[in-house]
């Protein structure tokens, strides 16, 4: 047995114990890439690094063993710093994008690959429960909103921007149809239901002034969370400039009603021709246990305000449940800006040529069932397959790193490769980390995969002119799930 | 079919085990000038060696090519000392001579390839141009075409070789020639033949002998005649044409008289022949007295022992002096321990670069218990400006070989390895010979000196990857793998090939131990500074005087090297500062020329003593160019393993370039420092932990050079980016320059002054360097 120190606790480990291994016996996770369970170590990605204390230098955890005497530091300033640093590195070198651009300039960052990929399949439901958990009001919105989404959308590459609007405001209108269930169950992120039935309310009790797109969206998630929300509005009907401003041919008003309807039965009460002045503030502030207040200056656009009604109901959960008052949670984003021609034809790969479809019965009624599924199948997919488990991604957000850093003169142009019946290669994505070689060598694949090239211009490839059909035979799915970016995924959506 | 027959032929020399992956590929290319997809694929079929494995490793190594290439191979060297003389400027000539576009390698005809190396190992002939076997020295940008007419008429001119057997008959002296890498690049096959036909027109009884090198490669080629009775005459840059004249200044034979008008002819017929473009310059007078003792003079030669002396694969006669008696020593007087503690007491210290002490290398090698052990001598040599261990390996093969069999013994190791570099063909050839020789006269293999104690040698040919010198990598290499290096410890002296323990040691390390062990420790001892101890070999180039190699006492000062025995700097430039060490080494300012050379000195100041590349800086050397050059360098050579290293490389050489280009910024040079930083204790092996080091020195010692590109502004005037030709009234409208652009950047305007149109003009240089009168300004 070996005894050393990691970051002050003293232990004992088996001789040939690695540090990384040793740390995570006292429950000390160092962080790491390219190391996987009993492959062959390989220290690549150096996020592993931790130091000795006694001299101050730094290695790499996941390589080094434990020997008696041995005084680890696991984390200080240095160590973070030397992290963030390999990761602007990596992240330099690694185009692709985590969330669609789409979402990105989404103010309400809606998960628009997503509900597409559903819509695709019909699954109409499925994707009004991915929109309403950043959109409360899509059947409103669909109907004005600009779409800056579109905008940013990479199919304007292509051809033209994906109907992203219509495909929304069809979902959200498709569940005001069914009026047999009005709301669909839908899980938010941290596990908590929403649903009209909900009970168990948190015992908390909140106020929201305002009925407009800020107020209704607040309320709406704020309900979902557990808090009993009452709006006060001075109005008598509930909606604000939704009702009062928005011309009607653009916005009906049954539209406007169904979407409130769904948002009072989800229990939030409406006290309306309420005058609210500083007086009356103050009583709420007293009455209740938190107040959202309306927006300084009215925003023109209803999508941004209804976007700060949800950040502002997020902020009021966190402050009521005493956490930090981040707002919504955000994930880091790497993004690499415009597409080439070239990258334009890798995108399509996974989708459908065809043109930009708009509603042929005229706006307001939006389209049709068969227009949805053939316009939502126009998407590219821009998103990462491994949004949500990349490793890359998560020690990105760790540790802020900054992906503009080391920005080079040129970026790698994107491909795709989807010779395989189950599995996608995206090499610009890849860290090189080598865990898919090593695994295609373990079960002896005939081609299997291997390092092209050295230095900064290596690649993970297959050998000869083979594709990753051959490479991979039998080992696609555990490759795609051992590598810790995007770079080879299970083919299909996102878990 | 015929695939599969040549590939079982191959397999049949190499043999079909993973390890032998490296030979085979040689074999291949050297069969089909290239690996054609269908050959390995066979290999894979015939052996076990999966494709993984065979195309990782065929993509690693620079010498492999996985494309066809043209019929001829041009190497344009970017070395170092090749560098610093314009090789950029000279590669693009060839680029735009052969119309190649972007990144195209091959011409249109297929006639051509061309391609950049690293050090050809002739430093001192620079800038140098390789045309397969054919080596151009000294090229101007302007001549590059020439250069390729050149080639083209040369082509199966080859004349044969008529040697004469002397034996029996009056020898009336002898003629030596060298037969170093720089003599044979600068022609001296040539000369050995005008020598041949000479002797045998006449009929002269005369000795013709190979040497190895001298040292004194800035003035090759070299060759010396010693006539039986007389005083020997040694002649430098010798030019064939000169060869039948010089010899038949010194002996008489009966022919000469008839023929001496014809003679005279030719001789001023030669010295009025101006087209000797090569730039090559003749000497004829006597230079030993001279030069000899100012540059060799102050040198202590140790490892270089017997230079130009003997003849490097005459066995015999490196027995005559004293060859082999240390190890003759060892075996039948001394035990292993003894050996090592010798060693051990030497001081002597590894010359691969880190300064390990080698007596404490080879205790720990020889303290493990183990069944099989190894020795391999590191012959890798990377370093793009350093050919010392190549000279050693070609000149003194005897002398390495009895080095390794001394630490074979005294570690009880039973088999041992030259790792030698891919292009240094003519140190594998040699020493290929030599060791045959050796097991031919029983000092290797079984039983050996009849001391009953039994060690075999191979020699294993790298295939050209820098890192593979970091002697993890080195063994992983040997086992047929990528170049990866791995974590240390556990060091190569517990877990090394095959996971034995094996030493693995420099080969000017081993080139010292016999001398250690015939002269004993304390000799050793007593040479050098407190804690660096004997002599040291250094591949002298740049800007000096006389370059080559040198072997000096450990703690000689700088100053020292380039004046008194580099004779200082050329062309009446200033001294600015030398670069040590190569790719992990700095460069340090003519400020700190006195400082002593020793490992010590060398790391405090941030350079690295590395394995000896000293290249001499003048005036004119931009320091953000020389570190954008290295940079350059690591990054292609980074084995691409850790992030550090493999992207924190490549985004330190984008900076460079920026501040190169004059998109530099201010934070630029902190974030540099930072990257650099990091990079050093980020990475996994030396490579990556010394890579920085070039960087570090400059910015630390030539701060303000930095602080001039990102205004824009270059103060040598290198960086091509931030400077502007133009034309002066000293302009006679000569239009030489006019003729010359090769990019019509300039009007053909006869007896008025010429202009240059800048939009057009690529910076070439040539237009500067053919003015007779100095009217084109760069600035
Ligand atoms: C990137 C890199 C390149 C190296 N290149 C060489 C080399 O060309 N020759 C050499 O002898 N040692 C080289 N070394 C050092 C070797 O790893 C090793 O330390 C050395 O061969 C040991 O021999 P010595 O103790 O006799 O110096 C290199 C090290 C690194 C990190
Ligand atoms: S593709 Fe392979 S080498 Fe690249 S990140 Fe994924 S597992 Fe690592
Ligand atoms: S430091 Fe560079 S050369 Fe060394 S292992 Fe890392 S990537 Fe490879
Ligand atoms: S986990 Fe240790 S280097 Fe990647
Ligand atoms: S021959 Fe060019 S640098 Fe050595």
């Amino acid at each position: 047995m070996i005894e050393l120190h990691i970051d002050g606790i003293k232990l004992s480990v088996e001789s040939g114990t690695t540090v990384m291994e040793a740390a995570r016996q006292l429950d000390i996770q160092v962080p790491s890439m390219c190391h996987n369970g009993d492959l062959p170590h390989f220290a690549s990605c150096m996020i592993c690094m931790v130091k000795d204390a006694k001299n101050g230098k730094m290695f790499t955890s996941c390589t080094v063993k434990a020997t008696p005497g041995m005084e680890i530091i696991t984390l200080d300033e240095e160590i973070r710093e030397a992290r963030k640093t390999a990761l602007d590195l990596l992240l330099s070198d690694h185009v692709g994008d985590c969330d669609a651009p789409c979402q990105i300039s989404c103010p309400a960052h809606m998960d628009i690959p997503r509900m597409n990929h559903l819509l695709a399949q019909s699954r109409f439901e499925d994707a009004y429960n991915v929109v309403i958990q950043d959109i409360a009001l899509p059947s409103i919105l669909g109907r004005i909103c600009p779409a800056p989404c579109e905008g940013a959308c990479r199919r304007n590459s292509v051809d033209e921007a994906v109907s992203i609007c219509f495909l929304k405001m069809y979902a959200g209108d498709f569940i005001h149809q069914q009026k047999a269930k009005p709301m669909g169950n839908f899980a938010f992120s941290d596990g908590v239901p929403a649903s009209a039935a909900m009970t168990t309310l948190r015992g908390s009790r909140v106020a929201v002034i305002g009925s407009g797109p800020h107020g209704l969206s607040a309320a709406w998630y704020l309900q979902s969370f557990g808090y009993q929300c009452t709006i006060f509005d001075r109005n008598p009907l509930p909606g604000g400039a939704l009702r009062y401003s928005v011309p009607r041919n653009l916005l009906p008003e049954e539209v406007l009603d169904l979407e409130i309807e769904r948002i009072k039965q989800s229990g939030v009460i409406f006290q309306m021709n309420a005058e609210i002045d500083p007086e009356r503030v103050k009583e709420l502030e007293k009455e209740f246990d938190a107040v959202v207040y309306p927006l300084e200056k009215p925003l023109k656009m209803a999508i941004k305000a209804s976007a700060f009604g949800k950040e502002a109901a997020w902020e009021t959960r966190q402050k009521l449940s005493g956490q930090p008052i981040i707002g919504e949670p955000k994930m880091f984003n790497s993004r690499f800006g415009k597409l080439q021609e070239s990258e334009a034809l890798e995108y399509l790969k996974e989708s459908v040529p065809g043109d930009r479809i708009e509603p042929a019965n005229g706006f307001t009624h939006g389209m049709t069932a068969e227009e949805v599924v053939a316009e939502a199948a126009r998407c590219l997919h821009c998103e990462c397959r491994k949004a949500d488990d990349c490793l890359l991604r998560i020690y990105s957000n760790e540790y802020q790193a900054d992906q503009k850093r080391f920005q080079g003169p040129e970026r790698k142009p994107v491909t795709k490769q989807f010779q395989h019946d189950t599995v996608v290669y995206e090499p610009q994505k890849c860290i090189k980390c080598g865990i898919c070689v090593r695994i295609t060598a373990k079960h002896q694949e005939e081609f299997g995969l291997t390092f092209i090239g050295r230095g900064f211009d290596v690649v993970i490839g297959v050998p000869f002119s083979e594709s990753i059909r051959e490479g991979l035979t039998h080992t696609a799915g555990e490759a795609a799930d051992a590598c810790p970016t995007g770079a080879l995924a299970r083919k299909g959506g996102r878990k | 079919m015929k695939i599969k027959e040549e590939i079982a032929t191959i397999l049949l020399e190499t043999g079909t085990e993973r390890e032998a992956v490296i030979p085979i590929l040689q074999a291949i290319q050297k069969k089909y000038n290239y690996l054609p997809e269908e050959a390995l694929r066979e290999v894979c079929k015939k052996t076990t060696i999966t494709p993984e494995q065979i195309m990782g490793v065929a993509s690693f190594y620079s010498q492999f090519r996985l494309k066809p290439v043209g019929k001829h191979m041009i190497r344009v060297c970017v070395g170092t000392a090749c560098h610093v003389k314009g090789a950029s400027l000279i590669f693009d000539a060839l680029h735009r001579e052969l119309k190649l576009t972007g990144d195209e390698e091959t011409d249109a005809s297929g006639l051509f390839t061309l391609e950049k190396v690293s050090c050809l190992g002739c430093c001192t002939l620079a800038p140098v141009v390789q045309i397969d076997g054919v080596t151009y020295g000294h090229v101007a940008p302007d001549k590059a075409g020439k250069i390729l007419t050149d080639f083209l008429g040369q082509k199966g001119k080859k004349a044969k070789s008529k040697i004469r057997n002397t034996e029996g008959e009056k020898i009336e002296g002898e003629i030596r020639i060298g037969l170093g890498s720089c003599c044979v690049a600068s022609g001296s096959e040539s000369i050995r033949e005008a020598v041949e036909e000479t002797v045998s027109n006449n009929g002269l009884q005369i000795n013709l002998k190979s040497v190895g090198c001298v040292g004194m490669c800035h003035q090759v080629p070299l060759m010396e005649i010693v006539p039986a009775n007389g005083v020997p005459v040694l002649y430098t840059h010798v030019d064939p044409k000169d060869v039948k004249s010089l010899i038949e200044k010194h002996f008489n034979p009966p022919t000469l008289l008839k023929r001496l008008s014809v003679r005279a002819q030719t001789l001023i017929e030669n010295i009025q022949d101006d087209s000797r473009w090569e730039g090559v310059e003749r000497y004829t007078s006597d230079v030993r007295e001279r030069h000899i003792t100012s540059f060799l003079g102050r040198q202590v030669p140790l490892a270089t022992e017997f230079r130009g002396i003997i003849n490097p694969l005459d066995i015999n006669e490196y027995k005559s002096r004293e060859g082999f008696t240390a190890l003759q020593k060892c075996l039948t007087g001394m035990s292993p321990d003894e050996v090592t503690r010798e060693v051990l007491d030497s001081g002597v210290r590894g010359r691969g670069g880190a300064g390990f002490p080698t007596g404490k290398k080879w205790e720990m090698v020889a303290s493990q218990k183990a069944q099989v052990k190894y020795v391999i001598c590191n012959g890798d040599e990377g370093d793009p400006g350093a050919f010392m261990d190549r000279m050693l390996l070609e000149s003194y093969p005897y002398r390495v070989i009895e080095g390794m069999l001394i630490a074979a013994y005294a570690v009880g190791a039973t088999k041992g390895y030259f790792y030698i570099r891919a292009e240094y063909p003519l140190a594998v050839k040699r020493m290929t010979a030599a060791l045959q020789f050796c097991r031919d006269e029983g000092i290797i293999g079984p039983n050996i000196l009849g001391s009953g104690w039994s060690f075999e040698v191979n020699l294993y040919e790298g295939a050209g990857a820098f890192v593979c010198g970091e002697e993890t990598a080195l063994i992983a290499s040997i086992e047929g793998k990528r170049g990866f290096p791995t974590q240390r410890p556990p060091y190569p002296a517990v877990e090394g090939l095959w996971d034995a323990p094996t030493l693995v040691n420099n080969t000017e390390t081993f080139a010292l131990i016999s001398w250690i062990i015939r002269h004993g420790a304390s000799a050793f001892h007593s040479l050098g500074t407190a804690k660096s101890k004997g002599t040291k070999v250094f591949a002298l180039a740049g800007k000096i005087n006389r370059g080559g190699l040198i072997e000096v006492p450990m703690g000689i000062t700088i100053r020292k090297i380039v004046e008194d025995i580099g004779g200082g700097i050329a062309n009446g430039k200033k001294f600015k500062a030398i670069q040590i060490g190569g790719p992990s080494g700095g460069c340090l300012p003519e400020s700190l020329a006195d400082t002593p050379i020793d490992y010590e000195s060398m790391a405090e100041l941030g350079a690295m003593m590395g394995s000896g590349g000293l290249v001499v800086l003048d005036e004119t050397d931009c320091m953000v160019d020389m570190a954008r050059y290295f940079l350059s360098f690591t990054q292609k050579e980074s084995c691409g393993k850790c992030t550090f290293c493999r992207i924190g490389t490549r985004r330190m050489l984008d900076i460079l370039d920026r501040l190169c280009t004059g998109k530099g910024k201010a934070a630029d040079l902190d974030e540099l420092e930072k990257l650099a930083g990091w990079t050093k204790k980020g990475s996994l092996c030396g490579l990556g932990q010394t890579a920085p080091n070039p960087i570090l020195t400059t910015l630390h010692y030539f701060r303000e050079e930095y602080e001039a590109h990102v205004t824009g502004h270059c103060p040598t005037g290198k960086c091509m980016d931030l400077i502007t030709y133009t034309i002066n009234d000293k302009c006679i409208g000569c239009t030489l320059c006019a003729q010359k652009c090769p990019v019509d950047a300039i009007e053909f305007r006869p007896h008025e002054q010429h202009d240059i149109i800048q939009e057009k003009c690529i910076k070439c240089d040539t237009c500067r360097l053919v003015c007779p009168t100095d009217a084109v300004i760069k600035r």
